[in-house]
């Protein structure tokens, strides 16, 4: 027992290291020196380089049977990255004139980054869990924090507004898959995923387990802004601040897929009819939803909270499918990245991860009239004023489209291709015609920056962590679209630890009942 | 040097363009372009000769692979940037890069001061490497890169002159009717993947030279191939029905006339053809129709070539027809007679088209041949290399023309006497049509460089800054000679090339001299002995004699209709009138290809315009695409309201939902 708990520990260096700097973070930021308390961005990023070297070093430990100890690597790395350029957009101005242009917003201190931290541990905790308990705390360690950085980004009513709708949707649903956790641990009688899958096995038709399993899937579709639970997300974007936005956008998110891919876990892919079917429709109803709500609106940072619901709907594809070698006839999959539903899920996430990132950062180095810019209006004729960040908005558009050679194309390439590899010809079609809706908003977007005339008076901060940021996040959503070759590969890799064992055993089980019905 | 090298060699002219392109974008870089281009193009050829006289020689001319980079490798296709090197090669890449270059240089004296000069020479670059890409292919997808690569540069270059009118026309129709042969040539290589199951030439080459040696089943799909195939060459190298577009290309500058659309890419089908000869015997019928072709597009341009009175379109027409010539060649399986002379023809036609552009530029742009005469005063260089170049054109003995067509038509009667009439009939055409070559050329060289000295200046008043310091094109001082450096050098050069290369390839270096040998060792060597006798004599000298008798014919008529008694060709004018006019009028081809092709094209364009315009565009776009979804939208925005409440609700409502139909399913099941 102990050796376990010491062994279980060994994997998690990069967690501790992380709240060991949320920590620091937190006693920086009460000095009574500003130029000390401004440190404390240097520290997050630090903190997060350590966290990401460590993961980075660290060997893949198999747990067992089920979990994404495989992916935890992939996921910790992948996180420490994305959570370094994530703090680049909070970074504030350097120039008094920023400063005054900020005016609504906060200087952020020790409490936002040790909350930033807190959050990113959280999806780094999710990857490696193997327990309904364990997910659950990481499940909330991530979103907690969430709540309280979108009332403190921004210092506006919407912001607080947003945060109150934010927290008590979230309570919601964390209530819900709390009692779908419980359910199942009353069904097999074990906080432990390995056991419960055991059990799902053994009892492939247990009703209170797929009760359970349902309700928990639908609690989580929460943290991926899925239907039903979708209704937050164009609120909360809109009323936080953009950086945090892009955080939203990003980690919960990801927190989200991995926790829904250890769910399903538990039953195994092919999932079970019910199942797939119940995912199959939340995925269509997700990404139509979003598109078309995307389209009659004309904020954009609105626009983005919608095109993240229906972005959201593309992955579930991939969470359907699931690892390769899981069904039968699929003989190829196990040398491409084509055909690994797991892979493609991680590597649209960085793709849309990035793309979206870039998208906010460049609304957030912008102000109109004492405001955030977020009207197509505020982005008109971005090309004459700031070139370099109407490329990046472009990029953005374009790639959360789905064109190449960006890297969101590769991103859909790999997704819809998989789905097309096991069958899934309808729900293919279906997301194509919903990719080709969202051009109805994306293109917008990117005409507006290059072709309308500037309409209002736009200022741009001098903000050089931001306009980095943005540029950086442009610069990997072309360069992975070129060459994402490896990343797919690492993705493909990570993603193929989770295959099933066993099966090959559920199928048998469901044809033994197929033939025992006829 | 090591063969090996030879994969950096089209990449060095690709360097040269990238280097222009940058010159294009300042106008203090932009005469650095000429030179750039000039040295690109030449290193290419110094590497060239590198290989062949380095001690790996040999293993450039028996045929050697060489990697240079993967392009697609998917499953069992595989297509990449592999290069194969044989005699074939080499003689490609030597008329390619060493006649790409001295048309390079007298280029940079010709466009000098012209406002596109770094786009020109990146034009020419982007070509160079083009070209040596589709001569160095090993894979066919690679080799339709370059195929497809030159007829970029071809289209870029012929609308040079953008600002006109016909410029841009010309350019538009070679890029289309090239559409036509190519997608015959893209078929032909969908076709060989799925019939050889790959698309190496060699590996393509082998298995056809299998089944033609150990007899094996010989499919219909193999035997469609050639005609696909064929449809590329004839399209790529202006032959009947697809020759159109050559005599319009000449709206671009004279050094791209004479490199791209007389020297190098225009023989490219030729090429195509001798390099997969092997597969073109896979069928009984494709190469007798490819000589058949050949000799009929070489009579018909011929004819039109009669009274063309454009300087730079007799050579067009001219060109045309020697390109007939070539494909008889390949067609008649004389391969080594085809390639040798895409060879030299690429020496003379360049010298002759270089010297045109020196008249051209000397009139400030007038081609109007009847407006011309006596120039031999004013300009003797131009005038002599012209005549150099026009002798080989003719045909005359030992001038190179002579010598490689010499070949072709030996070898056609040779087989024709060998009781294969049908390529006897084609030798008697192609000795036809080496008259009328001998008439047309030499009407042209008496029209403008003997008799009266007359001449009128064009309309082109020079480029930007030329005028203002060049005083031939100011006027007053009419026509002048061009400068020995750079332009008159490189046609010396040419010129000693027209004059010697047939002899010097025919009769020095191997036991059948350096042609026959470079072709044994390549895969368009074919095991074919021409041999034959007439009157007693062997057939070799009988075609001697008989061409020397054709071209003092057919020089001696034009010189007394066109120098010594002008008169008198007007009077046949008359006679002949309807001839004539039909002749002047190019047989109404364009006309007809017009009324059956373009027009009622253009009606099922406007017609499928209109539903592009009412179905896809105002229905399913405006109100399917557009208004279907925002309707959606419409409608789900309510449910967006903002009120807390209201979300908390429409949760719990969607997990009932999702659980209703959970148990449906689970008891249902």
């Amino acid at each position: 027992m102990s050796n376990l708990m010491v062994d279980k520990v060994a994997t998690l260096w990069p967690e501790m290291v992380m709240l060991a700097g949320a920590v620091a973070c937190l006693m920086t930021g009460l000095s009574s020196q500003a130029s000390r308390r401004r440190t404390v961005v240097w520290i997050a990023a630090a903190t997060l380089v350590i966290a990401g070297i460590i993961a980075a070093a660290g060997t893949a430990q198999a747990t067992s049977g089920v979990g994404l100890a495989g992916m935890a690597k992939f996921i910790k790395v992948a996180v420490a990255a994305v959570g370094l350029l994530l703090l680049m957009l909070n970074t504030s101005s350097t120039s008094q004139e920023g400063v005054a242009l900020m005016r609504d917003t906060p200087e952020l201190g020790g409490e936002f980054f040790a909350f930033f931290l807190c959050s990113l541990t959280g999806v780094m905790l999710t990857a490696g869990a193997d327990d309904l308990v364990w997910l659950f705390l990481a499940l909330e360690l991530t979103s907690l924090p969430t709540y309280v950085m979108v009332a403190m980004g921004r210092q506006k009513l919407e912001a607080r507004e947003s945060a109150v709708k934010y927290f008590f949707l979230g309570a919601m649903s964390a209530a819900l898959f709390l009692y779908g956790f419980a359910l199942l641990y009353g069904a097999a009688g074990s906080t432990q995923l390995a056991d419960i899958h055991q059990y799902a096995l053994d009892n492939p038709h247990d009703g209170l387990l797929m009760f359970g399993l349902v309700l928990a899937v639908v609690g989580i579709c929460f943290k991926i802004a899925a239907v039903p639970m979708h209704f937050y997300a164009a609120d909360v974007y809109q009323g936080a601040a953009s950086p945090v936005t892009a955080f939203l956008a990003f980690v919960p998110k990801s927190a989200g897929f991995l926790a829904l891919l250890l769910m399903l876990g538990i039953v195994g892919w092919p999932l079970p009819q019910p199942i797939a079917w119940l995912i199959a429709a939340i995925a269509v109803a997700t990404m139509t939803v979003g598109n078309v709500l995307g389209l009659v609106q004309s904020n954009v940072k609105r626009v983005l909270a919608y095109s993240s619901i229906a972005h959201s709907g593309y992955m579930l594809l991939g969470v359907l499918i699931g690892p390769p070698g899981s069904a039968p006839g699929s003989g190829n999959s196990a040398t491409s990245a084509i055909g690994n539903g797991v892979a493609a899920v991680l590597f649209y996430l960085l793709a849309y991860g990035f793309s979206t990132i870039a998208a906010f950062a460049v609304l957030a180095c912008l102000r109109v009239e004492n405001d955030e810019a977020q009207t197509y209006n505020d982005l008109a004729g971005l090309m004459q004023r700031r070139p370099a960040l109407a490329a990046v908005m472009v990029v953005a558009a374009l790639s959360l489209l789905g064109l190449p050679p960006m890297v969101g194309f590769l991103g859909k390439i790999y997704l819809f291709g998989s789905a097309l590899t096991q069958g899934y010809v309808v729900l293919v079609v279906i997301a194509v015609l919903n990719s080709a809706i969202s051009a109805g908003y994306y293109l917008p977007i990117a005409a507006s920056c290059i072709f309308s005339k500037p309409m209002r008076d736009v200022q741009t901060i001098e903000a050089p962590g931001r306009q980095a940021g943005a540029v950086l996040a442009a610069i990997l959503a072309v360069v992975l679209g070129f060459g994402g070759g490896k990343l797919v590969s690492s993705a493909n890799d990570a993603g193929r630890v989770v295959k099933q064992k066993h099966a090959d055993k559920v199928s048998q089980v469901d044809q033994e009942k197929q033939f025992t019905s006829q | 040097m090591a063969v090996e090298t030879l994969k950096f060699l089209p990449w060095i002219p690709l360097l040269g363009a990238v280097l222009c392109a940058i010159c294009c974008t300042s106008p203090a870089l932009r005469r650095l372009a000429g030179a750039i281009c000039v040295l690109s193009v030449a290193s290419a050829l110094a590497l060239a000769l590198g290989v062949y006289f380095g001690p790996q020689s040999q293993a450039a001319l028996s045929g050697t692979t060489v990697h240079a980079l993967r392009w697609i490798d998917v499953h069992s296709f595989s297509a990449g940037f592999s290069y194969y090197i044989d005699g074939l090669t080499m003689i490609m890449l030597f008329v390619v890069t060493g006649i790409g270059a001295l048309i390079a240089l007298y280029a940079t004296g010709y466009m000098k001061g012209d406002r596109g000069y770094a786009r020109f020479f990146f034009g020419v670059c982007l070509f160079i490497f083009a070209m040596t890409t589709l001569v160095m292919a090993d894979s066919l997808v690679l080799l339709y890169l370059g195929w497809e690569g030159v007829g970029l540069c071809s289209y870029l270059l012929i609308g040079y002159y953008y600002d006109k009118p016909f410029a841009v026309e010309a350019a538009k129709k070679a890029f289309i009717v090239n559409r036509i042969g190519d997608l015959g040539f893209a078929l032909g290589i969908f076709l060989t993947w799925t019939t050889f199951d790959t698309v190496s030439l060699h590996e393509a080459i082998e298995k056809a030279r299998h089944i033609l040696e150990h007899g094996g089943e010989i499919t219909t799909a193999m035997q469609c191939i050639p005609f696909l195939l064929m449809a590329g060459a004839f399209g790529k190298s202006a032959q009947f029905p697809l020759y159109v577009w050559l005599p319009d290309a000449m709206a671009g500058p004279t050094p791209v006339s004479a490199l791209i659309h007389a020297a190098t890419m225009v023989t490219s089908g030729v090429f195509m053809i001798a390099r997969l000869i092997p597969i073109f015997e896979l069928s009984t019928y494709a190469l007798p129709v490819v000589a058949i072709i050949g000799t009929f597009t070489a009579l018909l341009a011929a004819t039109i070539a009669l009274t063309n009175n454009d300087l730079k379109g007799v050579f067009a027409y001219s060109t045309v027809s020697q390109l007939g010539y070539m494909f008889l060649g390949v067609g008649v399986l004389s391969t080594t007679g085809g390639i040798f002379h895409l060879f030299t023809h690429a020496f003379f036609k360049a010298l002759l088209f270089l010297t045109a552009g020196s008249v051209m530029h000397a009139l400030a742009g007038q081609l109007d041949i009847r407006t011309m005469g006596g120039l031999r005063k004013r300009m003797p260089v131009t005038c002599w290399l012209m005549f150099a170049g026009c002798l080989a054109l003719a045909g005359v003995p030992p001038f190179s023309g002579f010598v490689s067509k010499d070949m072709i038509l030996h070898d056609a009667l040779a087989r024709g006497l060998h009781g294969e009439p049908l390529f006897f009939v084609l030798a008697i055409a192609g000795l036809f049509t080496a008259l009328l070559t001998a008439y047309y050329t030499f009407r042209l060289w008496f029209r403008v460089f003997m008799g009266p000295e007359r001449f009128e200046m064009g309309e082109e008043h020079g480029h930007d800054e030329h005028a203002a310091h060049d005083e031939h094109a100011s006027g007053g001082h009419g026509p002048h000679e061009m400068p020995w450096w750079p332009m008159n050098l490189p046609l010396v050069v040419l010129a000693i090339g027209a004059i010697a290369a047939g002899i010097l390839a025919e009769y020095v270096g191997g036991e059948h001299g350096w042609m026959h040998t470079m072709i044994e060792h390549s895969t368009a060597s074919v095991e074919h002995e021409f041999h034959g006798e007439l009157f007693g004599l062997s057939l070799h000298s009988v075609m001697v004699v008989l061409s020397l008798l054709i071209a003092a014919l057919g020089i001696g008529t034009a010189a007394y209709l066109h120098w010594l008694r002008r008169d008198a060709a007007g009077v046949l004018e008359q006679k002949f009138a309807p001839l004539v006019k039909l002749l002047v009028n190019k047989y109404y081809v364009d006309e007809l290809y017009d009324l059956a092709i373009v027009r009622p094209l253009r009606g099922c364009g406007k017609f499928f315009n209109l539903i592009d315009d009412y179905l896809i565009q105002g229905f399913l776009v405006q109100i399917v695409g557009g208004w279907g979804p925002r309707l959606v939208g419409y409608v789900l925005k309510p449910s967006q309201s903002g009120r807390l409440q209201s979300y908390g609700v429409g949760m719990a409502v969607g997990v009932v939902i999702v659980m209703v139909i959970l148990i449906f399913k689970l008891t249902g099941n």
